[in-house]
This record gives C-alpha cells, sequence and structure tokens, in this order.
C-alpha cells in the first residue's frame, strides 16, 4: 500500500510529565494507522533516554540512529527501521549516547520535511520536560495531542504543557487520558473526564482505560493493538479513527463494568460468600 | 439522582477528587498568571489599603480571581458605607 494524502502531517505527542503514556500512545496509534493502510513513520526524539524502540519491540533492528542522519553518516532512508507485523510502519530512532544539545529545531524541520513526502503521518514522541528537547519536538508539529493521567501533577504539567504550544501558535490540541478507572471515579477518588476538560480546556481525543494488558504487551514489545480483548487496544484504535477525523463515539466502558460486578456477585454467590 | 442527592446533602465535596478539583483550580489558576496564593494575598490587602485611604469600607472586601475556560479576571467587591 503507498502513500494516500498529497502532503504528510505532523503530530507531536507531548505531556510534560514523564511515564504517562506517550510512548505507549504514539506506538499503538501509529500502528493502528498504519494497519488501516497509512504510511505513517515514528520518530523518536527523546534523545539520550530513548523507548520507542523497545515498546514497538523494534530495538534489535536498530542500525542507524536520528543524530547519524543528521551528522550525514548515513542516509534518511538507511536508518528508517521498518516493522514487520505493519508494513506501512516505519520508525526513525532516537541516539541513545547523546542528548537534546545534538539537534536543533532546524534540523527537525529539515528531516520532517522529507518524511512529509513520503509518509502521512509522522508521529513525534516528545520527550518529558519543557526544555530543548520540547521545542525540538514541537518544531515541525502541525498538530499536537497531549497525554495526561487523571492525576494532579500530571493535570498540572499538562496545563503548563497546553499553555506553552498555545503560546507556540498551535491551533490544534487535542487530549489523551490514559490510565483512568471507572470504579475509582465513581466512588469519587479519581479525577473525572469531565474534571479533567473542565482544567484543561482542550478538545478530547480519546480515554484510555487502565489496562494490565499493555504491561503484557510492554514486556513482549508488541503492540497494545495486537491484542484485541483489551480495552486499552479498542481505546487506541478510536483514536486512531479520530485522527483521520471520523467521529467515534466515546464508550463509558460502563457496560463492561456492570457486567463484571454481575459476574463477579455470581461468583461470590456460588462460593457462598 | 444518586449524584443528585450527593450534591444535596453534602454540598462540600469531601472526596479525594473533589480535594484535587479543588486544588487544581487554584493551582493552574496561578500557574497561568505566574502568580502564588501568598503573591495573591500580599496584593489583596494593598488594593484594600489604597481603597481605605480615601474611603471607609464597611463589611468584607472580596478580591478574587475568576477565571473562564484559560482565561481570568479579577473580580473586586469592596462594599463601601454611605453618609
Amino acid at each position: 500500500m503507498g502513500k494516500k494524502t498529497a502532503e504528510g502531517q505532523v503530530i507531536v505527542v507531548t505531556s510534560g510529565k514523564g511515564g504517562v503514556g506517550k510512548t505507549t500512545t504514539v506506538a499503538n496509534v501509529a500502528s493502528s494507522l498504519a494497519r488501516l493502510g497509512h504510511k505513517v513513520v515514528v520518530m523518536d526524539l527523546d534523545i539520550g533516554l530513548k523507548k520507542l524502540d523497545l515498546i514497538l519491540g523494534l530495538e534489535n533492528r536498530v542500525i542507524y540512529d536520528i543524530i547519524q542522519v543528521i551528522e550525514g553518516e548515513c542516509t534518511l532512508k538507511q536508518a528508517l527501521v521498518k516493522d514487520k507485523r505493519f508494513p506501512d510502519l516505519y520508525m526513525l530512532p532516537a541516539a541513545q549516547t547523546r542528548n537534546k544539545d545534538d539537534i536543533t529545531p532546524d534540523q527537525v524541520k529539515q528531516l520532517c520535511a522529507q518524511l512529509k513526502k513520503e509518509f502521512d503521518y509522522i508521529f513525534i514522541d516528545c520527550p518529558a520536560g519543557i526544555e530543548q528537547g520540547f521545542r525540538n519536538a514541537i518544531a515541525a508539529a502541525d498538530r499536537a495531542i497531549v497525554v495526561t493521567n487523571p492525576e494532579v501533577s500530571a493535570v498540572r504539567d499538562a496545563d503548563r504543557i497546553i499553555g506553552m504550544l498555545e503560546s507556540a501558535n498551535f491551533k490544534d490540541i487535542k487530549l489523551v487520558v490514559n490510565r483512568i478507572r471507572n470504579d475509582m471515579v465513581k466512588s469519587g477518588d479519581m479525577l473525572s473526564i469531565d474534571d479533567l476538560l473542565e482544567h484543561l480546556c482542550i478538545d478530547l481525543l480519546g480515554v484510555v482505560p487502565e489496562d494490565q494488558n499493555v504491561v503484557v504487551s510492554t514486556n513482549r514489545g508488541e503492540p497494545i493493538i495486537l491484542n484485541e480483548h483489551a480495552q486499552a487496544s479498542t481505546a487506541f484504535n478510536n483514536i486512531a479513527h479520530r485522527t483521520l477525523g471520523e467521529q467515534v463515539d466515546f464508550p463509558t466502558f460502563d457496560d463492561i463494568t456492570l457486567w463484571t460486578r454481575i459476574k463477579s456477585l455470581g461468583r461470590n454467590m456460588f462460593s457462598g460468600r | 439522582m444518586l449524584d443528585f442527592l450527593k450534591r444535596v446533602f453534602n454540598a462540600e465535596d469531601k472526596s479525594s477528587k473533589g480535594q484535587a478539583n479543588n486544588r487544581l483550580r487554584l493551582v493552574l489558576t496561578h500557574d497561568r498568571l505566574g502568580t502564588s496564593g501568598l503573591v495573591m494575598d500580599a496584593m489583596k490587602e494593598e488594593i484594600i489599603q489604597v481603597i481605605a485611604k480615601h474611603m471607609e469600607i464597611e463589611g468584607v472586601p472580596e478580591v478574587k480571581i475568576i477565571t473562564e475556560g484559560r482565561h481570568a479576571a479579577m473580580d473586586i467587591s469592596i462594599p463601601l458605607k454611605g453618609r
């Protein structure tokens, strides 16, 4: 399958705080779009602290990295790692032994200009923080996805990032809420989606429930979207469709919770508890 | 219905979620304006002092930040004593 659009779009996935699920979001939304037949490349800009290759399970296939491309040691094409599971997915690896200052926003822009000709979507995995790495990651982006968790510290950092994206004149900034637990929201012990939207005031792109399957997939180096039964898988596929501009309803995951409750109630009754 | 009852009987949300929301409202407003609770308190005192220098204040003056979306405004309400 070939490229579908004339000019590729650059989407940066960012959060401020580390550990909220940026890389997992990049890996799964990109894989999902590639599975739908779009030509997708993921660019790891977390220079010095790379994770994307590991999350995608491509760590043993990396030969060159982004810094070697910039310094002319290899061509861009040579550095791109092709994902065998998704024929339309490619990865441009970060360098592990260098740091964020070894690359400039202009160099990222040049690379993206080249990639836009070949790919429909270019996903940038942004490092945590608001320094040079963040400036590099947003330099060439047309759109931004802000990932957060329903937790005060992640929301505060997300708000700061949204403020900085607005100052950088981003018009398309969307929110992904990762690791939400409906049972805790209901019992009044976790911020709800409505709460997060009230605080952050941007449009919602996706809601990913807390799902143990993500840990299992990460252990194996497989995107969670390959596990059809996982709730997180449905959530990431929905995000991919919404990224394409399609209207997809937000499932509440209530039905599943209710069903689980009935099942556990049944189990408890029959086991005599 | 349950939510409604909760709201009626428990006007002040004491759940940890409610506390998180209250803390976030305050801290995000301060972050966005580049200020802090301490600065706000000091400013409030100064504003009241300036008014008090020229007019007589009666009752409890209020100086607070109100927000709409990502925008904020300062709401100053100072009751004055008439002659």
